[in-house]
C-alpha cells in the first residue's frame, strides 16, 4: 500500500496555545477523546476552547451540560476569557442540559437524548461536560462501556470530534475500560508545591499520530489555556548549520583570549562571585552584537527592563535606541511560578520576533528563583532542554551565575551545569598588594583553542577593561591568595594551547 | 426596584410581536404566556429544568412587587406558570392587567439573563427564538441588534 493509499485524518486546531503541536499537530477529526482532571484543573476551559475554535454555524457544536456546573454559570465565568464569542452562541454553539434525563432516567435514555440532539444539528463538536456525573450511578462497569461504546460509535458514524470531560484522580487512570475506548486521552494536572500551582498536562494516548510524551506546563490565563510543550515547539524545527563565525564581546583584550570571539551557536558561562562583573560583560556582549548588526535578547529577572537599559547607559552603552528599532528586546520574566518551558516560550518568540543571534540570560540565579519551587528540583534537566534548543536554531547564549568565592576551591557554578556550557569565562576576586583585585580565565572553549593566560581586570566606566599582560609575577593565583613568583617575566611564553602544540 | 426601561420595552416588543403573528381569535394576553413558554422551553433546554425554574421562580418573585395582578401566579416545578393569563387579578389595580403583568415578568426574566450572560449572549438568545421579529433596539448603546 503506498502513502497515496492510506486515509487522510485531518487534524483540527486545539485552540490552545503550544497544544497542536504537543498532540502531534492538531486534535485528529472524529477522533473521541476524553478530558480528564481533578475540578480547577482547566478541563471546561479546554474544551470551550476547542469548541471556539472549531464550530460554525454551517457545522456546529453541541455542548451537553449535565450535572454539576450550570450552563448559565459556565457562559457566565466563560465569556470572561478572550477566545469566547458571544457571536457564535446559539447558533453555532448549542448548549443542551441532559440533567433531568440523567437523573430521572438511565445510560439509555441520555444515548437517546444525545443521538436526538446530534442527529437535528449534526455537530462537528460534542462535549459532554461532565460525563463523569453521569456514569456515578450505580451501574454495571459493563453497562458503563457499553454505553460508552455505543456513544462512540454514534458520533464517529455522524463525523463528530467528542470531548468527554470528566474528574478523575491519578489512581483511577489504570485499567478503567471507557479510556480503552478513547482514542485520546488528556490529563490535566494542578499540585501545589510549597506556596506555588503547577498546572501540567500529559497526553496519554493519541491514536492515530505521535503526540509528544511526557509532562507539559500550562497557564490559565484571561485567554485561557496556554500549553507549553517540553519541546518548547521546536519539533520539526531544523538544527542550525554548525557555524565557523566568531561573535565577538567588545572586550578586545577578551576575544583575542577567546581565540577571535565566541563561536556562534555556542553556550557561555560567565561565573563569578558578586560585583565581579558579570552582568556588564554580559551587557558588553549584547551591545557589541547590535553593533556588529545581530540582534539580542536579554532575559533579566532581578531588575526591570528600564533599570538595566540605564545600568548600561552609565557604561556608555545605549540599550534604548535598538529597543525602539526592533533590535534589543530585554525581557522581564515575571518572578514567581514560572516554568522553565514558559520561560522559553517567551525567549523564542522574542528570538523569532526580531530574527535574534545572542542571548543574555542574567542570571541563571535569578532565572531559579523566578520558577516554582516544583520547578527548581528539574532546573539542571530544564536548563539543558533549553540550551539545547536555542544553540539548537543558532543563537548564541550567555549566562551568568553567581558562585561563592571559596579560597580553597574555584568551582565554575552552583549548578553543576558547566557541562552544558560551551565555554565557561570564570571572574575571580585575588588579594594582591593588600588590595582585592579581579582576575578571569577562560576555563575552556569546546569548540576551539583559547588564551590560558590568568588577566587582571577592571571595570571601569565604560566597562570591563582588561589590564597589561597575563599575571606572571604570581603564584596561585586561582586560590584567591595568590603569592609573588620569584621567577623572571616570562611574557614571550605562548599564550594558547595551539601554540604549545606547535 | 423596577424593571429596566429596556428589559420592560424589549418584554413589551415580545409580546406584542407573538400577538401579532397569533391568530387573530386569540386574546392579546395569551401572548405573554406564548413568549414565556417559549423563553421556557429554551432556557431549560440550556440551564436544565431546574436551572430555569430557580430563574423564573426569583423572576416573579421581583415582577410581584411591580405587578401585583401577578399574586395568585405560581411557577410550577417544570418552571412552567400557573395562572398566568387565566385569572383576572382579584383587586383593581390601576394601570395593571394579566397582560401587563406577563410583561413586567418576561422583562424580570430577561433582566436575569441580562445580568448573569450579558447583553450579546441574552440578545443572541432571544434573536435565535424569534428570528423574524424586528427588534432592532439596542439594550445598550453598546450592544448589538436582537
Amino acid at each position: 500500500m503506498s502513502a497515496h493509499d492510506k486515509v487522510t485524518i485531518n487534524k483540527l486546531p486545539t485552540g490552545v496555545p503550544g497544544l497542536d503541536e504537543i498532540v502531534g499537530g492538531g486534535l485528529p477529526e472524529f477522533s473521541f477523546n476524553i478530558i480528564a482532571g481533578a475540578p480547577g484543573s482547566g478541563k471546561t476551559t479546554l474544551a470551550h476552547q476547542f469548541v471556539f475554535a472549531n464550530a460554525t454555524p454551517e457545522r456546529p457544536a453541541l455542548y451537553f451540560t449535565v450535572l454539576g456546573e450550570s450552563a448559565i454559570k459556565m457562559l457566565r465565568y466563560q465569556q470572561q476569557y478572550t477566545f469566547f464569542d458571544p457571536v457564535k452562541l446559539p447558533r453555532a454553539i448549542r448548549f443542551i442540559n441532559l440533567s433531568q434525563v440523567v437523573l430521572e432516567k438511565d445510560l439509555g435514555a441520555v444515548l437517546e437524548e444525545i443521538t436526538k440532539e446530534v442527529e437535528k444539528a449534526s455537530p462537528a463538536v460534542v462535549v459532554v461536560d461532565s460525563f463523569r456525573t453521569m456514569v456515578r450511578k450505580p451501574q454495571s462497569d459493563v453497562d458503563l462501556q457499553s454505553f460508552i461504546q455505543r456513544l462512540a460509535l454514534f458520533l464517529v458514524s455522524w463525523q463528530a470530534t467528542t470531548f468527554l470531560i470528566g474528574e478523575y484522580a491519578e489512581d483511577e487512570l489504570r485499567d478503567n475500560p471507557i479510556f480503552t475506548v478513547a482514542d485520546g486521552l488528556f490529563w490535566l494536572r494542578q499540585t501545589a508545591e510549597r506556596n506555588s500551582i503547577v498546572r501540567k498536562l500529559q497526553i496519554i494516548k493519541m491514536r492515530g499520530q505521535a503526540s509528544v510524551p511526557g509532562l507539559h506546563t500550562f497557564r490559565i490565563t484571561n485567554a485561557g489555556l496556554q500549553a507549553f510543550s517540553r519541546t518548547f515547539g521546536l519539533v520539526g524545527h531544523r538544527n542550525a548549520q554548525p557555524s565557523q563565525r566568531r561573535l565577538l564581546f567588545g572586550i578586545p583584550a577578551l576575544d583575542e583570549m577567546l581565540g577571535g570571539g565566541v563561536p556562534e551557536g555556542d553556550s557561555v558561562l560567565v561565573a563569578g562571585s558578586s560585583g565581579t562583573g558579570k552582568s556588564v560583560m554580559a551587557t558588553q556582549f549584547i551591545a557589541e552584537g547590535i553593533r556588529q548588526g545581530e540582534p539580542g535578547i536579554v532575559a533579566v529577572f532581578e531588575e526591570r527592563p528600564q533599570a538595566y537599559a540605564e545600568r548600561a547607559a552609565s557604561l556608555g552603552l545605549d540599550l534604548d535606541a535598538p529597543q525602539k528599532d526592533g533590535k534589543l528586546a530585554i525581557l522581564y520574566l515575571r518572578p514567581l511560578d514560572l516554568s522553565v518551558d514558559e520561560t522559553m516560550h517567551s525567549i523564542l518568540d522574542a528570538v523569532q520576533k526580531i530574527g535574534a543571534k545572542r542571548l543574555v540570560i542574567d542570571s541563571l540565579a535569578g532565572f531559579e528563583m523566578a520558577l516554582s519551587p516544583g520547578f527548581r528540583a528539574d532546573f539542571r534537566e530544564s536548563l539543558y532542554r533549553m540550551i539545547f534548543a536555542l544553540t539548537g536554531i543558532g543563537v548564541t547564549i550567555l549566562s551568568t551565575v553567581e558562585v561563592d568565592e571559596s579560597f580553597t576551591e574555584f568551582p565554575f557554578s552552583t549548578y553543576s551545569i558547566s557541562f552544558l556550557c560551551d565555554d565557561i569565562i570564570r571572574l575571580r576576586y585575588v588579594c594582591i598588594d593588600a588590595q582585592l583585585r579581579k582576575i578571569m580565565v577562560v576555563i575552556k572553549m569546546r569548540g576551539g583553542n583559547h588564551a590560558k593566560d590568568i588577566r587582571e581586570y577592571e571595570i571601569t566606566p565604560t566597562g570591563v577593561v582588561i589590564l597589561g599582560k597575563r599575571l606572571t609575577d604570581f603564584q596561585g593565583l586561582i586560590s584567591g591568595i595568590p603569592v609573588h613568583s620569584d621567577r623572571p617575566d616570562r611574557g614571550e611564553e605562548p599564550s594558547h594551547d595551539s601554540e604549545i602544540e606547535k | 426596584m423596577t424593571t429596566p426601561p429596556q428589559m420592560r420595552d424589549l418584554a413589551n416588543r415580545l409580546v406584542a410581536y407573538e400577538a401579532a403573528v397569533s391568530k387573530a381569535s386569540e386574546p392579546v394576553e395569551f401572548a405573554a404566556p406564548r413568549v414565556y413558554q417559549k423563553l421556557r422551553m429554551r432556557l431549560s433546554a440550556l440551564a436544565g429544568v431546574a436551572g430555569f425554574q430557580a430563574l423564573a421562580f426569583r423572576a416573579l418573585a421581583q415582577a410581584k412587587a411591580d405587578a401585583p395582578s401577578l399574586w395568585s401566579v405560581e411557577v410550577a416545578a417544570d418552571g412552567s406558570l400557573k395562572g398566568l393569563g387565566e385569572l383576572e387579578p382579584p383587586v383593581d389595580i390601576d394601570n395593571d392587567s394579566a397582560g401587563e403583568g406577563g410583561v413586567v415578568l418576561i422583562g424580570r426574566l430577561l433582566e436575569l439573563l441580562l445580568m448573569f450572560l450579558g447583553e450579546v449572549l441574552t440578545l443572541n438568545l432571544i434573536s435565535d427564538l424569534w428570528p423574524d421579529a424586528a427588534l432592532d433596539d439596542r439594550i445598550s448603546g453598546k450592544g448589538k441588534k436582537a
